[in-house]
């Protein structure tokens, strides 16, 4: 709730105090972070009858100067050029400028000088510079998220781009929400603790001024970790109704696009599953794939039993009664269709790709122990012909990542039927995700072997046995969370940034994920939420990770690496 | 939520950015005194001579800024605008009449029933008459215009339905009531339960508790007359009913894809790509037309040639 409606709140302000009919002009990702929280019915509202990519504004010549302009822009060099253009041949009748993050002197000197005619009524920063996903979850979309896995040394151009935008997005979060934290970051990570700092020095000096919030008795919590720390869980196929949408289908700012599934009427063609606004969404999207199928069930039969009564009408009572319901009928056709639609089309996956078999194979991998079998599974699965390639890379990853260092000879004997299966993947992709996120580079206790009260309660829980065999796998955020809210996040492994030390528990955490986050971690943060600890999770990433995703990061991060050697 | 306003710094720049051009064309001018005259004899452009032109750039610069004039389009979408206030403080006086003639009275009650009529009817009237205005609002204007103008239509639209919506609740809750008072023992005028009254204290003896002859032809008028009303009401409604029906085509359904900005964005540019591909490809086809134009010519030559084979037989 708290990122949607500062969101929400930004955009209200901006739009209250301008009279008469405006025009909203957004960038390419200003686009998506108001789009998640505002519709188009409430912008027609507030008098906006037009809204255009920057862009494409210059394009046209019609000079409207009955409108009023309201820009949302990010603060990059591009949209400033673009500005530059259109204040100086001016199409609208005023400008109202706002950013979404913090302007330098030269940028606002470079607007001021273009800006001849003196159409310009305001700048102001508002820091929406978030993509607010779900209420306790946002992403920064980033484009080239691969980069995080480079280290310094191979990309000196692009590494600092993609920091400058994380830091700028984290100071975002921190500015909507009026509070300025303590940092800690991932000790064995060089882009975490790069990030941390850049944030450190942003919010305490270069702009200690505007972070002089009025300060709480406990201060909010900023964790900035790798992804490379749990790189199972973007791996894992998953079976709760949101992760799984975007693990087989693809969830992009709330949006699902079925246009390559069959022929699906036009309305149907692109869906939103968002829960601010689909009830049956908000109470289904955390719930294993069973119990949507039940719920599923009994939405269609409530909605039979509307058009049975709908097509009895008699009396004139009835047929006003039938109007009056008309448009809750026809709102509630949609939304019944769309999730039809959807858990339809991901059976049809499930039973292609034998994902049952394939997923239960998985979890042991991720949860169990057993060396032995996890190789005989994972052997017959690879010479099982109705397995995909992505799903047989899966699965050799996932070996590899929990068995690295126990026997050798077998983790060949899987490279090489994997290579001879598949000839689009090459094992030399399981071998960078090994040098990028093996057991040395991980400080968490990914598999619950480390550490001997993990080990303890893994014992006790393969005793008691699991409610949900393909449910079981939790990520590693949750014993993250747990150790913050019992306040024993260990210093050695996650080390404050500068002099600051945290007395007590936090009441507010941000955890940013360098790398990405997935939605079954976004599940994990809003039920630890919901269980009412006295502490409140949010979790952000630089984007939203699949196994597909993940999978294309490391092959565009594998040939960079390449490439860069190939050069020295 | 922070905010910082940079608008200050901002004016400041310009401001002093603005100072720093007046004085560079000011010194300018004096050197170009004999030129001045000879462009303004010439009459040209004035803003293409700003330079050298003794006047100071930025009122004349602001005079070449006109503020144009909004398209017609504009004028209907607030008269429509203004008929939908028109029709709201009329919803408000059809509330009180309801309300005033659902009491029971000592009167007849008829001109609540006519005020009540002619109310309805009025705003039904402004609802049509703006829902059809509103139609006409997508087919003038030009193609820029066109994705402000359907959306000024849409959330117009979306106005007028909630209005409508909400008339047809008031007129069927006063329905309703209306249908009570017809049915229940109890919802016999307050005036002939008074004459009741009367008349078992008169006829105490006889405690008959039928009605009087009288009684019963008041009763049955008093029916016919709440049946009239009731027909009115339905008929209204159906009327409205239609109205809501034309209009839900115009209305966004919130939350569905229609409703998202980006969905909104994206279609804009797809009807430009998709633009942009007819006019390549009627660019192509045009050119394929040289192939028809050399045709022609090379008949038109073959029949020149054939003329003048003739009118060489012909001479020799």
């Amino acid at each position: 709730m708290v990122l949607v409606s500062a969101v929400r709140d930004y955009i209200n302000r901006m739009l209250q105090d301008i009279s008469g009919m405006k025009v909203l002009i957004l960038d390419s990702h200003t686009v998506s972070v108001v789009s998640v929280g505002y519709s188009q019915s409430e912008l027609l509202q507030k008098e906006v009858f037009l809204v255009e990519l920057v862009d494409s504004v210059s394009k046209s010549k019609e000079s409207m100067s009955h409108l009023k302009a309201v820009y949302f822009l990010r603060p990059t060099s591009e949209n400033i050029q673009h500005l530059r253009r259109q204040l100086a041949s001016p199409r609208f009748g005023e400008y109202h400028l706002f950013f979404s993050n913090i302007l330098k002197d030269t940028q606002i000197h470079n607007l001021a000088d273009s800006d001849e005619q003196e159409v310009v009524q305001q700048i102001q920063e508002f820091y929406a510079d978030f993509v607010a996903i779900d209420p306790y979850h946002f992403t920064l979309n980033m484009p080239s998220n691969h980069i995080y896995m480079l280290p310094a040394v191979v990309d000196t151009s692009n590494l600092p781009h993609f920091c400058d935008r994380v830091v700028d997005g984290i100071a975002s979060i921190f500015l909507s929400l009026k509070r300025r934290p303590i940092i800690r970051y991932q000790r064995t990570s060089d882009i975490a603790k790069r990030i941390a700092q850049e944030t450190a020095r942003l919010m305490y000096q270069k702009e200690s001024g505007l972070f002089d919030f009025r300060r709480m008795e406990v201060s909010p919590l900023l964790l900035v970790i790798d992804r490379r720390d749990d790189p199972v869980v973007p791996l894992l196929n998953q079976w709760t109704y949101q992760a799984m949408v975007h693990e087989l289908i693809g969830i992009q700012d709330n949006k699902v696009d079925l246009r390559n599934i069959g022929k699906l009427p036009k309305d149907q063609q692109e869906v939103v599953l968002s829960s601010e606004q689909d009830a049956f969404f908000k109470a289904n999207m955390y719930e294993n794939f069973g119990d949507i199928g039940m719920n599923i069930k009994r939405l269609v039969d409530e909605f039979q039993q509307i058009s049975k009564s709908n097509q009895s009408i008699q009396t004139i009572e009835d047929m006003a009664k039938f109007v009056d319901k008309y448009p809750e009928y026809r709102k509630m056709h949609g939304n019944v269709s769309k999730h039809v639609t959807l858990v339809t089309e991901m059976s049809k996956i499930v039973e292609e790709r034998k994902l049952m078999l394939v997923s239960q194979t998985e979890q042991e991998l991720a949860c169990n122990g057993g060396q032995v079998a996890a190789f005989e599974a994972v052997t017959n699965l690879l010479n099982n012909e109705s397995i995909s390639d992505i799903d047989r890379l899966r699965l050799v990853m996932l070996y590899a990542l929990r068995y690295e260092k126990e026997s050798p000879v077998q983790l060949m004997q899987l490279f090489n039927k994997l290579a001879s299966r598949s000839a689009k993947y090459k094992p030399g992709l399981v071998q960078f995700v090994l040098k990028q996120a093996g057991v040395d580079k991980r400080t968490g206790d990914l598999f619950g072997n480390r550490d001997l009260l993990n080990i303890a309660r893994n014992m006790a829980r393969g005793l008691k046995g699991v409610e949900n065999v393909y449910t079981q796998h939790q990520p590693l955020l949750f014993q993250t969370m747990e150790s913050i809210s019992k306040g024993r996040l260990r210093d050695v492994d996650y080390p404050y940034v500068g002099n600051h030390f945290q007395q007590g528990r936090p009441q507010e955490v941000v955890i940013f994920i360098v790398g990405g986050t997935t939605y079954e971690e976004s599940r994990s943060v809003a039920l630890q939420n919901a269980s009412n600890s006295g502490i409140r999770f949010i979790l952000g990433g630089s984007v939203v990770l699949n196994s597909k995703r993940f999978l294309k990061d490391l092959e565009e991060g594998q040939r960079m690496a390449r490439s860069s050697t190939a050069v020295v | 939520m922070a905010t910082r306003n940079r608008t200050v710094v901002y004016r400041r720049h310009r401001d002093a950015v603005k100072s720093v051009r007046a004085p560079l064309f000011s010194s300018a001018s004096g050197s170009g005194g004999p030129v001045i005259e000879m462009a303004s004899l010439l009459g040209s452009n004035r803003s293409s001579y700003a330079p050298l032109s003794t006047e100071d750039p930025g009122p004349s610069s602001r005079d070449a800024f006109t503020v144009g004039l909004p398209p017609s389009w504009v004028d209907d979408s607030e008269q429509v605008a203004a008929n939908i206030q028109r029709a709201r403080a009329k919803m408000a006086e059809l509330v009180k009449a309801h309300a005033k003639a659902l009491m029971p009275s000592f009167e007849d009650g008829k001109e609540d029933q006519h005020l009540i009529e002619a109310l309805t009817q009025e705003i039904t009237d402004i609802l049509r008459r703006s829902e059809k205005r509103l139609q006409k609002l997508s087919a003038s204007g030009s193609a820029e215009d066109s994705n402000i103008r359907k959306n000024v239509q849409r959330s117009l639209a979306t106005d007028l339905q909630n209005l409508s919506v909400d008339l047809r609740r008031k007129q069927s809750t006063y329905l309703k009531r209306l249908q009570q008072q017809k049915e229940g023992p109890d919802g016999v005028d307050l005036e002939m339960n008074l004459n009741g009254n009367k008349s078992r204290l008169e006829d105490d003896e006889f405690s008959d508790v039928g009605f009087n002859e009288q009684q019963t032809v008041k009763i049955k008028k008093g029916q016919q007359e709440r049946e009239r009303e009731i027909n009115q009401v339905v008929q209204s409604v159906n009327e409205l009913a239609q109205i809501m029906k034309d209009l839900s085509v115009l209305v966004i359904d919130q939350g569905t894809i229609v409703d998202r900005i980006d969905y909104n964005i994206q279609t804009v540019a797809v009807s430009v790509d998709e633009g942009l591909k007819q006019l390549q490809k009627a660019e192509r086809t045009q050119k394929k037309g040289g192939m028809v134009r050399c045709a022609t010519v090379l008949v038109i030559m073959c029949f020149v040639m054939l003329v003048l084979l003739i009118l060489k037989e012909i001479l020799f």
